[in-house]
């Protein structure tokens, strides 16, 4: 039987007094009421640790970085105390054969660390995927221990309590799925067949990641909205929630992004702010423990936790174009033209049925 | 063929109830409001004299208040809607005027011959209450029409994620365009379609109105159509009861 999260707590050394603000800091970042820090508590105090295993697929490790930078709790605290890691290709002291040989023998076919992981917690374990899928040739775009990663992404997800997708490329496919997608490269949501919760971003914001695992951790699949995305973090534009709102509503917009208006910090909606259609946290928790997010630097929000967003248009362009052979062109063009086009047409239909029909009087039926 | 020594002997059809012609003028001023402050939304400026950042919220015309606008004409275009729908059963030809009867042999046939006469190489075509071109154009652009309002209403009501409209409409919405930009996207563009449609409506119905003078134009505001005695529109069907279209026909 493993351990309660308390008692593994006290083992740490940690005292009670530090456990119940632990139990109150995590309450606020789930997303919950103050009224539901009992609750928490008696998670804490009940619930075993919960094991996790973490996958890397075809990605930059973003994710991680962004993770282990959790300002609150600390990853480090979260690793240790709240889940128990058990299996992670990029934290570990060891690495390669050293880790994967840990057990007797390795992946492909034999058993390693990971089966051994997988043998002990079977049924119990959250699995969360960073990063894409790539089918294309066989899955060969990404081996991981001699193996395809498409394969572990299956074959894990069938022993595995919930799924998790951490990062845009594990959500949507990434980066490497923009057009013409090479690899091949597919979301994990396409190849399993269970809940999934889906925590799209690139990255994602630390305390985003932290915020679902606790979730899942003590009372299990938090509240998704209709594409799987945990709505206490995922239930807001960012444009909703954006502290430059008021000049947007004012009409107050940055024209060019070294213009005045830019230096005054009006509204990024004209040089392409994705905030208006993108589903995330950063207008309200921020970055790095809320000291900044991009909009607030002054660049315009170019939505990375929303689906496909590397095939949307010139980030700096508020709407893409509509694609004619071998240009594309702002919608609002093509409706002018194509106006003017019909105005014309008409007004020669107008003059040739004036002369063809001239003459014709009322009572000539 | 309408020939030319028939003399004037007409009889009339009341085709729309007032309550269908004043939907049509309300949808009409509705997407009007809609179709332009809908670009002001896609490509905003600012409307007034800027003193100090915080004067023009609320004072000038700006975003705020041209999205207000927009959504309130977005009600009454919906409720029109509705309201229109309501109308399909409270009159026959309320519902059927607006099918496109691709299964009748007269819809293939006028279709041709519409566009023979629009074409000016016929210089008149077989009597029809509403032909099936325009039948045809009406069906798509109240489609049209509805997908504005579905996708409007979506992206209106994810600002609250827990509100009737984003329960509604907005989740799976979203879920099915797969990110709220594409919904802006199609939203624009069926704007400028609906817009070019609007366009040649009005043409269309001045040119029937003076060429083929069948009281086109008035139709929407008196709810009447005549059509010369001896020549009976083909889709009389769809507005009389059978007796009535046989007796205009002289067949009893
Ligand atoms: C937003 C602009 C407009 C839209 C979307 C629109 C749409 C429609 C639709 C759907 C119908 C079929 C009515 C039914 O049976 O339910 C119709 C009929 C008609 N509209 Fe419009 N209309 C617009 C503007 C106008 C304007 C500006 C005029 C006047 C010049 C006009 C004149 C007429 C006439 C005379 C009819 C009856 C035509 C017939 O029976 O074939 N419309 N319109
Ligand atoms: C024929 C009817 C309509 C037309 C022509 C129209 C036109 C437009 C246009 C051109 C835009 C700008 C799109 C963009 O570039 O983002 C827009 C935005 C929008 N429209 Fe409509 N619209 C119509 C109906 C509606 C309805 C019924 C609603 C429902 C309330 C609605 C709600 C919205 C919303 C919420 C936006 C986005 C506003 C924003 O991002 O601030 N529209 N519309
Ligand atoms: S989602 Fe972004 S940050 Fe995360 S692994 Fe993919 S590319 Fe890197
Ligand atoms: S900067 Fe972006 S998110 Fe903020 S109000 Fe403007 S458009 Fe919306």
């Amino acid at each position: 039987m493993g351990k309660t999260y308390w008692e593994a707590f006290k083992e740490a050394g940690i005292s009670r007094r530090e456990f119940l603000k632990f139990a109150t800091y995590i309450t606020g970042l789930m997303g919950l009421a103050p009224s539901m820090v009992p609750k928490v508590v008696e998670a804490l105090e009940t619930k075993e640790r919960i094991p996790v295993i973490w996958l890397h697929g075809l990605e930059c490790t973003g994710c991680t970085e962004s993770f282990i930078r959790s300002n609150a709790p600390y990853a480090s605290d979260l690793l240790l105390n709240v889940i128990t890691l058990e299996y992670d290709e990029t934290l570990p002291a060891a690495a390669g054969i050293l880790y994967e040989e840990n057990g007797k023998m390795v992946r492909s076919g034999l058993v390693g660390h990971l089966d051994k992981v997988v043998e002990e917690y079977k049924g119990k374990y959250i699995l969360v995927y960073e990063g894409g899928v790539p089918l294309g040739n066989d899955g060969r775009y990404c081996i991981v221990a001699g193996r395809p990663y498409k394969e572990d992404v299956i074959e894990l997800a069938k022993h595995a309590a919930v799924l998790m997708s951490v990062g845009t490329c594990a959500s949507w496919g990434g980066i490497q799925a923009a057009r013409p997608n090479p690899t091949h490269s597919v979301p994990v949501s396409d190849l399993v067949n269970k809940p999934l919760i889906k925590v799209p971003g690139c990255p994602p914001i630390p305390e985003v990641i932290t915020g679902t695992i606790l979730h899942l951790a003590l009372f299990g699949m938090p509240p998704l909205d209709d594409q799987g995305r945990p709505k206490q973090f995922f239930g807001n534009r960012i444009h909703d929630t954006c502290y430059r709102r008021p000049f947007f509503n004012a009409g107050q917009f940055v024209e060019k992004p070294d213009d005045d208006a830019a230096k005054k910090g009006w509204c990024l909606y004209k040089i392409g702010c994705r905030g208006p259609t993108t589903y995330a946290s950063c207008g309200n928790l921020r970055w790095f423990g809320g000291i900044s997010y991009p909009i607030q630097s002054g660049a315009p929000c170019i939505g990375c936790a929303d689906k496909n967003f590397w095939d949307k248009g010139p980030f700096f362009q508020r709407e893409k174009g509509i694609v004619l052979p071998n240009v594309e062109v702002d919608a609002d063009k093509v409706g002018v033209a194509a106006a003017a086009v019909t105005a014309g047409a008409l007004a020669v239909h107008a003059i040739a049925a004036g002369i063809r029909h001239a003459g014709e009087k009322d009572d000539e039926h | 063929m309408i020939p030319n020594v028939v003399k004037k002997s007409f009889y009339r059809f009341y085709l729309f109830q007032p309550g269908l012609r004043i939907w049509h003028w309300v949808q009409f001023l509705a997407i009007f409001v809609l179709f332009f402050t809908g670009l002001y939304i896609g490509n905003p400026f600012f409307i007034g004299s800027i003193l100090d950042p915080t004067d023009a919220y609320g004072k000038a015309l700006c975003m705020d208040l041209i999205r207000l606008i927009h959504f309130a004409a977005g009600y009454v275009l919906l409720f029109g809607f509705i309201y229109r729908l309501f109308l399909m059963v409270t009159k026959k030809s309320h519902f059927w005027l607006l099918i496109p009867k691709f299964w009748k042999g007269w819809f293939w046939k006028g279709i041709f011959d519409v566009l023979l006469f629009y074409t000016f190489i016929k210089k008149s075509h077989i009597p029809l209450v509403r032909n099936p071109l325009a039948r045809t154009a009406y069906f798509f652009v109240m489609l049209l029409i509805l997908f504005e309002i579905w996708t409007g209403f979506a992206m209106y009501g994810l600002s609250n994620p827990d509100g009737f409209w984003a329960k509604f409409l907005g989740n799976w919405t979203l879920a099915l365009f797969g990110s709220e930009y594409e919904l802006h996207f199609w939203h624009h563009v069926v704007a400028w379609i609906i817009a070019l449609f609007v366009m040649v409506h009005v043409y269309m119905v001045f040119f029937n109105d003076f060429i083929a003078k069948e009281g086109e134009l008035s139709s929407m505001t008196s709810g009447v159509k005549f059509f010369p005695e001896g020549h009976l529109p083909y889709d009389c069907d769809d507005v009389a009861s059978k007796e009535e279209c046989k007796r205009l026909k002289g067949e009893t």
